[in-house]
């Protein structure tokens, strides 16, 4: 059985970070890789070449006197060398935004195609919202990793090379005291990255306490109020809010720390390296200009600093995420495979349950030793307390669950050695709670099968008396259903619902009776519905309502796990056992007439 | 409805205005000290090239001595230092402070929203409601810290400069560079719409994508058992590639930005570098100023870059504060603001004398006539299909809405006469979608009021039905509910909210609906707690079970807001009406010699 995903984003973890793994998502792109890496070098000289030029001119032109002539042509050359270092890096960012949009795209389609492989165990044991954060968020966060965190890790080193070797080549002594400032900007910044990282998510965190708090207590308004308990519910927001701006206000002084205290820096910097030329200069060991252009190269360090500290913060988390993806990708145990198998055209519908055992979790056998046989065209009810063991033969049937005991027959084969896809078009399953995407009703009858046409949406609808209320909306079938289908009532679901169940086609077909809020108009409508499909058809119900159940061809009675009764409704009730019981407790005495 | 949208309000003085008035206010030495640092900071940071051209000249003409540039180095690092504090106070002073608003703001808010009538919530949701609170708030909270720090700053920093450039160097120089600046300001400020706008479309397509997974998923049941896995994948992939093609969009224009403002500053160099030079040429400007202007442009193109952005946070903020002003004049519920009395007593008589009733603004009378004595110590249960209005009945004795003088009466007592909050104090109300807030069993059972002793939990809660499930978690009564705890079933959540109603002891117990998701057993057991617990007390239970009510002392039948059929189970099916006819539907019907009847 698959394990639960990691649901704890700031647990440290173990795993060794798959990097190559996730490299080789990148191989399809490594030509426009190479071509971004070229542009980064490019960009890099431009940069670069900007106070080169500025030396130029101060020392050639305005302090010699010598070579002004040329000064236009070098402020020419300073701004086309402006405009291609604009360009290539307006290509360079296209590029690498299509390889991360691109390799987002398929690790995105590839984890959502597992996803969908996936059997029944997998959904029981991982929220919604813990596999919905695989594949939105946790993609997004991996895809930065290839957009921009390697190319920029290339073009920031490459920067700062270039930076030091420019300094060396301009003036070895000065160099060597300007680089004095490189350690040091890096620690400040590393120093201070970690902690506004550390803040940022204590503080993300509380922040997304106040909008859980937010959101329960606007939806559970009502309820504050009745019991009237604002005065207490104000004093828990501003208890959340002072933790709140704890660290917020913690945020501010890190931020009004850091960046001043790199101009710190930069600045003591510039007034040691003036200090050091000084003397050279006066003596003329040394250009003026050069001074100059050191003063802008020593500025220039921060820039690349701070990408690399801000890489390393996403780096971290691109390597959780990615991790949480492989996880999902490597749940291998409980991938269905839909390929192999007998292929079904049609099914007879006898179905056979032989000593079947049970459990979802290893030892705690939710079905014990369960045998019955429902002959084609039967009708069965399974009759039996919550927790008793009957949506669990539905979900059997279907194959949602592999049994650990025992052997399932359908028209006498072992249902694991037909065609999955096949054996589940064949049963239809109309479920307690119904389940509607939002489109519209021909889209929830048809459920993307392109082969159900628009003529067999129709007909099912009539067949089970849906048609009528379809037809009174001012859309029709094309009429919008919202998400979770809430512009709908219950009955009108649970009729859309029985009319999907119809256009499949199905051989047998299976129905988990609703039971609560629903009046007595549409409840009587869904068991016209009700015994109307099931007609002709192997039929499984599970039954809430005497009435269901007294027409069925035959009752079992599960109890813990077990079948403790089966037969007709007067076998039953002549038994006086369970079932007799069972009736007993759900009629109202109402005074014999 | 009545609240279905918000118009921004138009009176002059608005809540939102007077909230900020006050806190600002209350703040204000912060805010003068902040702007006079503010002030100072920029003059700090429009030194340092100054400082640079001055020794770049004395080093050039080879005038300037050791001491002097001694004294220069020490002026740079002293004056690094004084920016670092100035700039480290402001900050805290004014970026500081705008947290303190937003804290103070969604106080405020949500003290409000409290106030608000049920309607409201039933036409607003919540995550528009909560947009309000984080958003709009944050919105604010921009507008007072960073936007207004960075449009001083930026305000400073270029008077200052220009004063400097043209004074101690050269206005025609100056003038020259700023020529192009409205136009990147300009250029700045379509991109951005652009960007906005397309960003906006990227949130979208990945809005997209979510919804589709958070559906595929709850769906997936639905999905397996009809085979509907390659399809599904076919569709996914669409929404995934529009979401690639949005960046794409996206990143086509927003590329633009930055390469766009190194253009326009290699334009302004090449104009820099001739006409500086020339005036050095011309010794019109040392070179010392040269170096200086080099320096200057760069600090002044860092706020001019960041007027776009600035001019965004200031719209952002004054929508926002529109929309906070439309919320804050939603008009109170009467009475719920009134003041916190001492809880008196209620005995529990209730009387309704010819009561009609329409929701605020609508002419659809949901009640009619109705006239009902219940005294206490005696039950009374109401049945009707839903939008009978039952629950109406309900929310009024509890004053969720507001009814004329004259038609409910407690203990002879005209309901708008006591207060809103002794009222409740003595109902206990269990209502039809059970609502447990996310936090441990026991704390949703006293319901954040920790006065009860475990003995009167775990009392209610074997009234209730839930005691043996609660103590078989590990946790017990600190078992953590909801999402990030222990999942329920609809039937133990009922059971735990009915466990919050009878601890609190209260002399008028409405049960609305409330036993829908529990099985027969379980409600007959239940039943029968409560009616040694209603002995002494008011009851009222709403149904649309007749199982749920029938040992009521009276029944009444409601339809369509009328009392149709009124008195005890017996007598009601004697009468053979719809209460008989409802009762047949709800069982299998009474056939001659059946026996399961």
């Amino acid at each position: 059985m698959s394990k639960a995903l990691d649901y704890d984003i700031f647990k440290p973890t173990q795993k060794r970070f798959r990097f190559f793994r996730l490299m080789r998502y990148l191989k399809p792109y490594s030509l426009s890789l190479f071509l971004g890496a070229v542009l980064s070098l490019l960009i890099n000289v431009s940069v670069l070449a900007k106070p080169y030029l500025i030396k130029y001119i101060i020392d050639d032109c305005l302090v010699s006197g010598r070579n002004q002539f040329s000064i236009p042509y070098i402020a020419a050359a300073y701004f086309f060398i402006v405009l291609f270092g604009a360009c290539f890096e307006y290509t360079q960012k296209y590029l690498m935004t299509y390889i991360g949009q691109s390799v987002m795209f398929n690790i995105r389609n590839e984890l959502f195609h597992h996803v969908q492989m996936l059997s029944m165990p997998f959904f029981d044991k991982n929220s919604t919202g813990r596999i919905l954060t695989r594949i939105t968020n946790d993609v997004e966060s991996v895809s930065d990793l290839f957009s921009g965190v390697i190319i920029n890790i290339f073009k920031d080193i490459i920067m700062l090379i270039g930076i030091v070797s420019v300094m060396f080549y301009l003036d070895v002594k000065t160099a060597l005291f300007s680089v004095g400032c490189v350690p040091v900007i890096m620690l400040i910044t590393l120093v201070y990255r970690i902690a506004a990282r550390k803040n940022f998510i204590k503080m993300k965190g509380m922040l997304s306490k106040i909008n859980g708090f937010l959101a329960e207590n606007i939806s559970g308004m009502k309820l504050v109020q009745i019991f009237h308990r604002e005065k207490e519910k104000r004093a828990e927001l501003e208890n959340l809010d002072r933790e709140y701006f704890k660290y917020s206000l913690r945020e501010i002084i890190l931020h009004g720390f850091s960046r001043p205290a790199v101009d710190i820096i930069n600045n003591l910097t510039i007034a040691v390296v003036i200090w050091v030329c000084f003397n050279r200069i006066l003596s003329s060991q040394l250009q003026i200009g050069i001074l100059v252009a050191f003063i802008t190269y020593i500025k220039q360090f921060f820039n690349p600093i701070r990408d690399i500290a801000d890489i390393y913060t996403s780096i971290q988390s691109s390597i959780i995420s990615s991790e949480r993806i492989f996880e999902v990708l490597d749940t291998k145990e409980s991938l269905e495979d839909p390929d192999p198998g007998i292929r079904i055209k049609k099914l007879k519908g006898e179905v056979e349950f032989k000593n079947v055992w049970f459990a979802y979790n290893s030892d705690n056998w939710v079905l014990k030793d369960i045998s019955f046989k429902i002959e084609p065209g039967e009708t069965v009810a399974f009759v039996g307390a919550t927790g008793s063991g009957k949506s669990t033969i539905i979900n059997l049937l279907g194959r949602f669950y592999n049994i650990q005991k025992g052997e399932i027959l359908i028209d006498g084969i072992n249902i694991n050695r037909y065609n999955l896809t096949d054996l589940r078009r064949r049963i239809a399953v109309v479920m307690q709670d119904v389940f509607l995407f939002s489109g519209d009703i021909a889209s929830n009858i048809r459920l993307g099968d392109a082969s159900i046409s628009d003529s067999d949406i129709k007909e099912a609808a009539k067949y089970v008396c849906a048609d009528e209320f379809i037809q009174a909306l001012p859309n029709g079938f094309s009429e919008e259903v919202r998400e979770g289908g809430s512009n709908f009532s219950s009955g009108q679901k649970q009729l859309i619902s029985f009319a999907r169940a119809v256009a499949f086609k199905p051989s047998i077909l299976v129905l988990d009776e609703a039971t609560s809020n629903i009046d007595t108009q549409t409840e009587i409508m869904i068991q016209n519905a009700m015994s109307k499909i099931s007609s002709g058809k192997t039929s499984i119900i599970i039954a809430h309502r005497l009435s269901t159940i007294k027409n069925a061809d035959k009752i079992i009675v599960i109890h813990k796990g077990r079948i403790k009764e089966t037969g007709t409704h007067e076998q039953l009730m002549d038994k006086k056992g369970l079932y007799y019981n069972l009736c007993k407790m759900r009629k109202t005495d109402i005074p014999k007439a | 409805m009545e609240f279905g949208s918000l118009m921004p309000n138009k009176a002059g003085i608005t809540a939102v205005k007077k909230l900020l008035v006050s806190f600002i206010v209350k703040h204000i030495w912060r805010y003068i000290f902040g702007v006079l640092l503010i002030i100072c900071s920029s003059l700090l940071t429009l030194a340092i090239p100054e400082i640079l051209g001055l020794i770049t000249d004395g080093l050039n003409l080879k005038t300037m001595s050791g001491d002097e540039l001694t004294w220069y180095v020490v002026l740079i690092a002293v004056i690094s230092f004084l920016t670092f504090a100035v700039k480290f106070t402001w900050r805290y002073l004014i970026i500081g402070n705008c947290r303190n608003l937003e804290v103070y703001l969604r106080g405020k808010l949500f003290a409000h929203l409290q106030t608000l009538p049920v309607d409201f919530y039933t036409t607003h949701k919540t995550g528009d409601l909560m947009a309000y609170a984080i958003n709009d708030v944050q919105a604010i909270r921009m507008v007072f810290g960073g936007g207004l720090a960075q449009s001083l700053d930026a305000i400073a920093i270029n008077l200052f400069s220009v004063l400097f450039m043209s004074n101690t160097i050269n206005p025609k120089l100056t003038a020259i560079v700023y020529i192009p600046a409205p136009f990147i300001l300009a250029a700045i400020f379509f991109i951005r719409v652009h960007i906005r706008n397309r960003f906006i479309k990227v949130q979208e397509a990945f809005a997209d994508i979510s919804d589709k997974v958070q559906e595929n998923l709850s769906g997936i049941r639905v999905i397996k058992a009809f085979s509907q896995e390659s399809s599904e994948m076919k569709s996914f992939r669409l929404i995934s590639r529009k979401r690639l093609d949005a960046q794409m969009k996206l990143v086509k224009i927003s590329g633009l930005l930055g390469p766009g403002i190194n253009i326009f500053f290699g334009f302004i160099m090449l104009v820099f570098i001739i006409f500086g030079s020339r005036l050095v040429i011309e010794n019109s400007i040392t070179v010392g100023d040269f170096v200086a202007f080099n320096s200057y442009i760069a600090i002044i193109m860092t706020p001019v870059i960041n007027i776009a952005r600035i001019i965004e946070v200031w719209q952002k903020g004054i929508a926002s504060y529109k929309r906070l002003d439309a919320i804050f004049a939603v008009k109170s519920e009467p009475g719920n603001n009134l003041p916190a009395q001492a809880p008196g007593e209620i005995g529990g008589n209730i009387e309704i004398r010819s009561l009609d009733f329409a929701y605020p603004r609508t002419n659809r009378r949901v009640l009619k006539n109705i006239n009902l004595k219940i005294k206490r110590g005696s039950t009374i249960g109401i049945i009707g299909r839903s939008g009978s209005g039952k629950t109406t009945l309900a929310n009024l004795l509890l004053r969720l809405h507001s009814v004329e003088d004259g038609h409910i009466f407690i203990d002879d007592i005209d309901i708008n006469e006591i207060p809103v909050d002794v009222l409740r104090e003595n109902i206990a109300y269990v209502p039809q979608d059970s609502f447990l807030f996310s936090t441990t069993i026991k704390e949703n059972i006293e319901f954040f009021r920790p006065v009860y002793s475990d003995e009167d939990i775990e009392n209610a809660t074997r009234l209730s039905d839930i005691y043996d499930n609660i103590i078989s978690f590990p946790e017990g009564f600190d078992t953590v509910v909801g999402e990030r705890g222990v999942t329920l079933s609809g039937g133990q959540k009922q059971r735990i909210s009915i466990a919050r109603a009878i601890i609190k002891n209260a002399s008028i117990i409405i049960l609305d609906d409330c036993l829908s998701a529990v099985d027969t057993e379980t409600e007959q057991k239940i039943l029968s707690n409560f009616s040694a617990i209603l002995k002494n007390r008011t009851g009222i239970i709403i149904s649309h079970r007749v199982s749920a009510l029938k040992h009521a002392d009276e029944i009444i039948f409601l339809e369509n807001g009328k009392i149709l059929e009124q008195g005890s189970h017996d007598e009601l099916i004697m009468k053979k009406g719809r209460y008989y006819k409802l009762c047949k539907t709800q069982s299998v019907g009474p056939k001659e010699g059946e026996n399961c009847l």
